[in-house]
C-alpha cells in the first residue's frame, strides 16, 4: 500500500476539488449570483460601520481606519473556512439523509476526504474584498510597509483561518448528537459579525468567553495587533498561531469522534 | 377555514418538535444581545454625549433588542425550502395539493410565528419592561403595535414569496436568500436604528417597503409620543406596500410557475 503522507494527501485533494470546481464552473449563473451575494453582505457590512462612524468618531479610541482594518482583516480569516470547509455546512444534512455512511468506506481520513469534497468558489470575491479594505486602511493609517511586517500578518492570517474553521468544524459536529443541529452553525455563525469589533469593549468576563470558550477573539483581534499594535504585542497575539494548531487538532478530534458515533439509519 | 387552522397546527408542532434548537437559539440570542450592548456601550461612552439623534443609549438598546427579537420571530425559511424543493423536484408534491401553494406555506409559517411569539418575543418585551422599569408603555400602543406586526408579517411573507419564486428560474437559492437578508437586515433598521442613517438616505430608506417590517411595529411600541397623522402615515404605508406587494407576489408566482421546469422526479 502507498505511503499516506502529506504529497499523498495533496494529490488526492487536488483531484477531488478540480473535480468540484469543473462541475461548478458549469453553472456559471449560480456562481455569479453567489458572488453578488457575498459582495451584498460585505457592502452592507460596511455601511453598517460607516453609518456608525458618520455619528461617532471612535469606539473605544480605536479609530474608523483601525476598525477598518479589523474589519478587512475578519474577512480574510473567514474566506478558508467559506472556500475550503464549506461542507460542513451540509454535513447535518448528510447524517440526516444517511448519505454520510459513502464517506465512511473510503480508504483515506474521513474528515479529510469529507472536507475535500467541497471547494467554494465565491469565498474568492470576499477576499478580495478584505485585502482591499486592508490595503486601504493600511494606507490611511500611514504604517510603513515592511517584509517582515507583510509576512507577520500572513502568519498571522492562516492562524486566524484555522481557528475559524475549528469553530465551525466543532459547530458542524453537534449534529452527530443531536437532530436540527443547523440552528448551532447558524448561531456561531452569527457571532463571526462581532469579530470585527475590538475586544476590549467587553468586560473581563466575555473577554475570557470570547477568547477561550468561542474563541472569535482569535480570529481578528488578536491576530490584527501584530499591525495595529505592533510595539506592544498582547501575550495572546504572540501565543496565537500556537493556539491555532492546537485549537483545530481538537475540533477535528471532535468531529472524529462524533462521527465515530455515526452508524447510519439502516438503509 | 378549517384547512387552514390544521396547516397553522402543524406548523406549531413542526416547531415544537425542535426544543433542543430553541433553546440554542435563545442562548445565542442572549449572548448576541450582550455583544449588542457592550458594542453600543462603548459607541456611546467614547463620544461622551449622552442623547444623539434624539436616541439615548437606553432608547437604542431597547429598540435594538427588541428588533433582533422581531427579526428571530419573524424569519422564516422560504427561500431556503423552495430552493431545496426545486432542485429536488419535490416541489411538484407541494404544487399538486389542494390548495394554493401561497396559502400553505403561509399558513404553516404562521404557526412556527406562533411559537416564535410566544417563545422569543413576549419573554423578551417582559424582560424589557421590568429591567427598563416600564421603559415601554404598556397602553393602546400595544394594540396598535399587534395590528402593525400582523401587517409586517404579511408584508414580510410577501417578499420572501417574491424571493422565493426566483428560485424557479435560477435554482441559485443561496446566493439570492443572502441578498435578500441582507438587503432586508440594513435597510429595515434592524442592524441600526434608522435615526442614526443621513437624512439623504433615510428618507429613500423611508419610502420603502423593509422598513415597514421592523422600523414600523416597533416605532409604535417604543414611542407614545406618536400624533394621530403619524399612526395614519405608518398605518397608510404599511397596508400599501401590503398590497402593492401581495398583488406582485400572487402575479410573479404565476407567472413563474409557468415558466418553470422540474427535473426528474
Amino acid at each position: 500500500m502507498k505511503k499516506r503522507n502529506v504529497k499523498f494527501y495533496l494529490a488526492i485533494y487536488f483531484k477531488i476539488i478540480s473535480q468540484d470546481i469543473k462541475s461548478k464552473l458549469s453553472y456559471r449563473v449560480d456562481f455569479i449570483i453567489s458572488t453578488m451575494g457575498i459582495l451584498f453582505t460585505n457592502i452592507a457590512g460596511f455601511i453598517t460601520f460607516w453609518i456608525i462612524f458618520k455619528n461617532f468618531d471612535n469606539i473605544n479610541d480605536w479609530n474608523y481606519y483601525e476598525i477598518l482594518f479589523l474589519y478587512g482583516f475578519s474577512l480574510m480569516a473567514l474566506t478558508p473556512t467559506q472556500c475550503l470547509f464549506d461542507n460542513n455546512w451540509n454535513l447535518r444534512d448528510y447524517v440526516y439523509s444517511g448519505d454520510f455512511i459513502k464517506y465512511c468506506f473510503r480508504p483515506i481520513d474521513l474528515y479529510f476526504y469529507y472536507i475535500s469534497e467541497i471547494f467554494d468558489l465565491k469565498g474568492i470575491g470576499e477576499f478580495m474584498m478584505g485585502v482591499g479594505i486592508i490595503v486601504y486602511a493600511w494606507i490611511n493609517l500611514k504604517y510603513s510597509v515592511t517584509i517582515l511586517g507583510i509576512l507577520a500578518l500572513i502568519v498571522m492570517w492562516i492562524a486566524a483561518s484555522l481557528v475559524m474553521a475549528g469553530i465551525m468544524n466543532i459547530a458542524a459536529a453537534t449534529c452527530f448528537w443531536m437532530n436540527n443541529s443547523g440552528y448551532v452553525m447558524v448561531t456561531v455563525f452569527k457571532f463571526t459579525e462581532y469579530t470585527k469589533y475590538p475586544i476590549d469593549i467587553f468586560n473581563k468576563g466575555f473577554r475570557i468567553f470570547f477568547s477561550f470558550i468561542i474563541p472569535i477573539a482569535f480570529v481578528t483581534y488578536y491576530p490584527s495587533m501584530v499591525v495595529l499594535n505592533s510595539h506592544n504585542l498582547p501575550i495572546l497575539t504572540i501565543i496565537a498561531p500556537i493556539f491555532s494548531v492546537l485549537f483545530f487538532y481538537i475540533s477535528y478530534r471532535i468531529w472524529m469522534f462524533g462521527a465515530s458515533r455515526y452508524n447510519g439509519t439502516g438503509t | 377555514m378549517k384547512k387552514y387552522l390544521v396547516l397553522i397546527r402543524t406548523g406549531i408542532m413542526d416547531k415544537l418538535n425542535f426544543r433542543v434548537s430553541l433553546i440554542v437559539t435563545f442562548v445565542g440570542n442572549i449572548i448576541y444581545l450582550i455583544t449588542i450592548y457592550f458594542l453600543w456601550k462603548a459607541i456611546y461612552l467614547s463620544s461622551g454625549k449622552e442623547t444623539v439623534n434624539g436616541m439615548t443609549f437606553n432608547d437604542t438598546m431597547i429598540y435594538l433588542v427588541l428588533a433582533t427579537a422581531l427579526f428571530n420571530m419573524m424569519e422564516i425559511f422560504l427561500v431556503w425550502y423552495m430552493g431545496n424543493q426545486v432542485r429536488s423536484g419535490k416541489i411538484v408534491f407541494d404544487l399538486i395539493k389542494p390548495i394554493k401553494f401561497g396559502l400553505y406555506m403561509f399558513f404553516g409559517q404562521l404557526g412556527e410565528v406562533v411559537v416564535n411569539f410566544v417563545v422569543i418575543f413576549l419573554p423578551t418585551v417582559v424582560i424589557v419592561y421590568i429591567v427598563t422599569g416600564g421603559g415601554i408603555l404598556a397602553g393602546k400602543n400595544i394594540l396598535l403595535f399587534f395590528v402593525a406586526m400582523i401587517l409586517a408579517f404579511i408584508i414580510n411573507y410577501c417578499i420572501n414569496m417574491l424571493v422565493a419564486a426566483l428560485c424557479l428560474f435560477t435554482e441559485s437559492s443561496w446566493g439570492i436568500n443572502i441578498m435578500k437578508e441582507v438587503i432586508v437586515s440594513v435597510l429595515s433598521g434592524k442592524s441600526i436604528p434608522l435615526a442614526f442613517f443621513p437624512n439623504s438616505i433615510k428618507s429613500i430608506v423611508e419610502l420603502l417597503p423593509f422598513q415597514a417590517v421592523y422600523n414600523t411595529p416597533l416605532t409604535m411600541l417604543i414611542n407614545n409620543n406618536l400624533s394621530v397623522e403619524n399612526y395614519v402615515k405608518m398605518f397608510g404605508m404599511q397596508i400599501l406596500w401590503l398590497m402593492v406587494l401581495l398583488c406582485g407576489a400572487v402575479w410573479f408566482w404565476k407567472y413563474s410557475l409557468r415558466r418553470v421546469t422540474i427535473n426528474g422526479g
